[in-house]
């Protein structure tokens, strides 16, 4: 009987202790060399390398051994548990290699719609197209998409615009980075240089040709600009890269990451400066020094805690001669902070939630009008992104968001906006060739004004490589801070700019059909679509007082703002992509654009009417008939890397202009030299790029009469980078 | 002859213990279906759990995961079934010098490569650049380099070390890989790596097959993996022909298998893969 009991416990301290081994006490390698036992190692991970499980043959029990004493088995076990204690890991068998659970990581929300599903045309901007256009500014980026504009007002000031309708302060199109709306009182326009974003922490860009509240939020009234930056565990090591050239053009920056198991970070410091566009009419030099950190904390599967932060701080010069009292040459400052954090929880269904708040603070000082402005924004958004079945995809949630801003010289008081919005969007795969997007938005945007945007888009596959598309959205945007309030006082008495309120917010009815083709064998793929476009209640310039005399619009009369055109955008546009070897590819754009507008509105000084039908007449000519561009990107050797980008725009004169912008036929090239294994230590790219090769000096855009002889000339400028 | 009596129930039953690494679990689902496929058979199973003795001696033991093969088939003499562990374990376990099972056999959890490559093969057609990240080389990997012509693929490999960390080690894969074929390999995929993997992938266009149905759900793009059900219904067969004529068929791998597909991702990436019945059709049809 006691001879039972003894074995017994034999037995039990044998499985425990056996249990205690294949828990991941000891990670251990049986090799034919070493008879006796190899320790591998203790590995940090919570899992362990797990060859073999250590036998009781190497130790001083064994089951088998009749002259074991109970106080060596305890011995033993307390061994056992030191080692045990050592241990990190839970009990991980090895068939657990297989076993195991993984947790949800492409939830519903993190997997992007393919373009063929996508209730919108969309032009995706990625990296390789970034590094071969050798664009070292965001705006220009958008000279690849087919219909957009970029202009510039001067050498920091871009203006980009999607089908017309613009202006310097261009406010048409929702504007996010990483989900962080950036397009700010009170003009709801976006300073492109400001942001605190270099160019090559953009992960890939896409832009929503069309609007798309639904599911990109409020001011998609022409468009959504989507940059999405990389993600914190994107980089590993550092790197630093400069740009140097002419017209002054001097950028450092410096780039830092890793990838952890539970903690990832990247960080950017950048410096970057230019001289603008070099000519004694502009004063136009900018400096500016930004700082960029992304970190995520993934504690679990589950959730995943997205930190960013940023800043920009830069000196721009402002000032055009000839104007010494309305506009001298001065130094202006501006800085541009923001902090957003973003949780997302995976749910065990795969679907998730996610949280997100963001601030933004921008201010820029000026001695001369418009002085100095304030912007601030706090956003709170919560989203829940569900898969119903295998063929529903539901994107629901809703948001509030506070906008203040100070600009005195504008609109003489604080102003601040309350505005609460909530989505709803479905994907729904209706049949193995059908896709039917359905989806609104509905906004209260603190001006009193209620709008409900929908969209509705049919998506049939022909073949699973060719789709047709249908889509009908309408979209609103509110007036803009300065269009409701704006008033001058600080700068004259009458003021200049007076709103008398009221605006209504702008309308698109929207629809086009649309055609997307991959053609495998050839590597090809076509993007074509035909729209439609009804702009109602357009706000535009509304003389309110003739006390200093017509005619309308010049100096000393004064201005409001009024709903008084409705515009109509007709056109075509397709993208076409050709790709014969891993880095070898042909990218073509082109954009055919008709624009007429009607006047719909009185003016506050009704005699004036006639005048203003002058300049709805005007509209046809404010966008360009033909545009496109070609993105020519070759391999050449092993290392060497040849691009070429070509840009097309034909005469146009934006509304209100002093002179037609030129026809643009702009050729630039890049020529770079890669060295080492990118991005391992060591390795790099030198990089020769010119701008404008054929000197077609083309025309930029002006607002007065000294800057219309301006003209884009050919420049150059070397890129160095090395990874570390 | 020997069948008849016992299905008379004239014969004493065949003792079958059931060993489990651990309640619960996958163990436990095997462990359930087990006597559904043996209803209409003389068997009387047991469970216990790895540690405990049993009573009454049994003629044939299931050794249900890594744990129980270790502890049964070092313990104990009678034969042994072995379920629920890796070809690489079972072989191991084989050349233990303290091995005591007079016969043991085993029908593994892993797939065998010739099936994963069928299923690379009916999924994505097109993919020829196929990359693999390891900490050890396995014998399927040295399988998957020796027939990479044999099989029309080109294979893109890493080793992941101290100077090769997985993230470096995944992004050169991305680079020239078409598709990653993941073999199971704790260092490499488990909970806390699956995430920047599966991410990176999934930027770089790149689809990964797995090899379970929850690395499906994670977002591979597909795998062929076997249920403790299926592998129960095998073991049953074991255990039939066991009471035959008291012999274990050799070591095998499972006859039967699921294909699951992640549509999502696979729709996200732009890739039209045919359904999970087709590709297992395509795959069993390859065997």
């Amino acid at each position: 009987m006691t001879y039972v009991i003894q074995l017994r416990i034999l037995a039990y301290s044998y499985l425990a202790m056996q249990q205690q081994f294949t828990g991941g006490v000891i990670s251990l390698k049986m090799s034919k060399k070493i008879p006796g036992l190899q320790c591998v190692r203790q590995s940090k991970s919570p899992v362990h390398r797990q060859r073999y499980v250590l036998k009781p043959a190497q130790t001083p029990i064994m089951p088998s051994t009749s002259a074991l004493s109970p106080s060596s088995v305890s011995l033993a076990a307390t061994i056992l548990l030191i080692q045990s204690l050592r241990a990190y890991a839970a009990d991980t068998a090895p068939e657990q290699e297989i076993l195991q659970d993984f947790p949800v990581v492409l939830s519903a929300s993190r997997l992007a719609q393919p373009i063929s599903e996508a209730p919108n045309a969309m032009t995706v901007i990625d990296r390789d197209m970034i590094k071969s256009s050798g664009f070292r500014t965001i705006s220009d980026l958008f000279r690849l998409v087919p219909g957009m504009y970029v202009g510039t007002q001067d050498g920091h000031s871009p203006i980009v615009s999607y089908h017309g309708a613009t202006d310097q302060y261009s406010r048409r199109m929702q504007v996010l980075v990483d989900g962080r709306s950036v397009y700010l009182p009170p003009f709801s326009s976006v300073d492109w240089e400001d942001i605190p974003l270099q160019i090559d922490d953009i992960e890939r860009i896409e832009v929503v040709r069309g609007p798309a509240a639904a599911s990109h939020g409020a001011n998609s009234l022409q468009g959504v600009i989507n940059i999405i930056t990389r993600d914190a565990g994107s980089l590993n090591g550092m790197s630093i890269s400069a740009n140097s050239g002419e017209r002054g053009i001097n950028d450092v920056e410096a780039h830092m990451g890793k990838a952890g198991e539970t903690l990832d970070y990247r960080l950017t410091m950048a410096y970057k400066s230019d001289d603008g566009y070099g000519t004694s009419v502009l004063n136009d030099h900018s400096t500016t020094r930004m700082l960029n950190l992304r970190t995520n904390y993934h504690p679990n599967g589950a959730d995943s805690i997205d930190l960013q932060l940023g800043y920009s701080g830069g000196v721009r010069g402002l000032g055009i001669q000839g104007r010494p009292d309305t506009d001298p040459y001065r130094d202006t400052f501006t800085t541009n902070a923001f902090q957003q954090v973003k949780w997302q929880h995976v749910l065990d269904s795969g679907d998730d939630v996610s949280v997100q708040y963001y601030h933004i603070y921008r201010d820029s000082s000026d001695s001369a009008p418009p002085g100095n402005t304030l912007a601030e924004r706090h956003e709170a958004e919560l989203q829940h992104t569900l898969q119903i079945g295998d063929k529903n995809r539901l994107v629901w949630g809703g948001g509030a968001r506070y906008d203040k801003t100070d600009s005195p010289m504008n609109v003489l008081i604080p102003y601040s906006q309350y505005q609460t919005h909530f989505f709803v969007h479905d994907e729904w795969r209706a049949t193995g060739s059908t896709v039917l997007n359905a989806g609104a938005m509905y906004e209260e945007d603190g001006m009193g004004h209620h709008n409900t945007s929908p969209r509705l888009a049919l998506n049939y596959h022909l073949t699973p490589q060719h789709t047709l598309r249908a889509s009908s959205s309408v979209a609103y945007r509110s007036p803009a801070i300065m269009e409701e309030n704006a008033n001058s006082s600080l700068l004259g008495t009458p003021p200049a700019w007076y709103s008398l309120g009221g605006l209504r917010p702008e309308k698109v009815l929207s629809r086009e059909v649309g055609y997307l083709g991959e053609f495998v064998p050839m590597n090809l793929s076509v993007d074509a679509r035909l729209y439609s476009d009804q702009i109602s209640d357009i706000i535009y310039v509304d003389p309110i007082s003739w006390r200093n005399f017509p005619p309308l619009f010049l100096p000393y009369s004064q201005f409001g703002f009024a709903n008084l055109m409705d515009a109509n955008l007709r056109g075509f546009e397709t993208t076409v992509k050709y790709r014969w070897a891993e880095r070898n590819s042909l990218i073509l754009n082109y954009s055919r654009q008709m624009m007429s507008c009607a006047v719909t509105g009185t003016l506050t000084l009704q005699p004036l009417t006639p005048m203003l039908q002058d300049i709805a007449d005007s509209c046809t000519a404010s966008v360009p008939w033909n545009s496109g561009s070609v993105l020519l990107t070759q391999q050449v050797l092993d290392n060497y890397l040849f691009s070429a980008g070509f840009y097309y725009q034909s005469e146009m004169q934006i509304i209100q202009t002093m002179a037609p912008e030129s026809r643009m036929q702009r050729l630039d090239l890049r020529l770079a030299r890669t060295f080492g294994d990118s991005p391992k230590p060591g390795s790099g790219e030198i990089a020769f790029v010119v701008q404008n090769v054929l000197q077609d000096n083309y025309t930029i855009y002006s607002a007065v009469p000294q800057t219309t002889n301006i003209t884009f000339n050919r420049r150059a400028y070397i890129f160095a980078s090395l990874n570390f | 002859m020997t069948l008849s009596v016992m299905e008379a129930g004239i014969a004493q039953p065949l003792n079958v213990s059931v060993v489990l690494s651990e309640e619960g679990g996958v163990y436990q689902e095997f462990a359930d279906a087990l006597p559904r496929s043996l209803v209409k058979h003389n068997v009387a199973i047991s469970i216990v759990n790895a540690g405990q003795p049993f009573f009454p001696e049994p003629d044939l033991i299931i050794a249900v995961g890594t744990k129980a093969a270790t502890a049964v088939m070092t313990t104990s003499t009678q034969p042994v079934l072995t379920v629920l562990l890796s070809k690489e374990t079972y072989e191991k376990l084989q050349r233990d010098p303290l091995k005591k099972a007079a016969a043991a056999s085993a029908i593994f959890l892993d797939q065998p490569i010739e099936r994963q490559v069928s299923l690379i093969n009916a999924a994505l057609p097109n993919a020829r650049h196929i990359g693999l990240l390891y900490s050890h080389a396995s014998p399927d990997l040295r399988t998957l380099r020796a027939r990479a012509t044999e099989y029309g693929l080109v294979v893109h490999e890493q080793e992941v070390t101290a100077s090769n960390p997985l993230p470096t080690a995944l992004q050169e894969t991305l680079k020239t890989s078409e598709v990653i074929l993941a073999l199971p390999d704790l260092e490499v995929y488990n909970a806390s790596t699956i995430r920047n993997i599966l991410l990176a992938a999934y930027r770089s266009r790149v689809p990964i097959v797995g090899f379970s149905a929850s690395f499906v759900r994670a977002g591979a793009i597909c795998a062929v993996y076997t249920t403790p059900a299926q592998l129960a219904t095998q073991a049953a067969s074991a255990v039939k022909q066991f009471a035959e004529n008291r012999s274990l068929p050799a070591a095998q791998f499972a006859r039967e298998f699921e294909v699951q597909i992640n549509a999502q991702v696979a729709q996200s990436l732009g890739l039209s893969i045919p359904s999970s019945a087709e590709i297992k059709s395509k795959v069993r049809g390859d065997r």
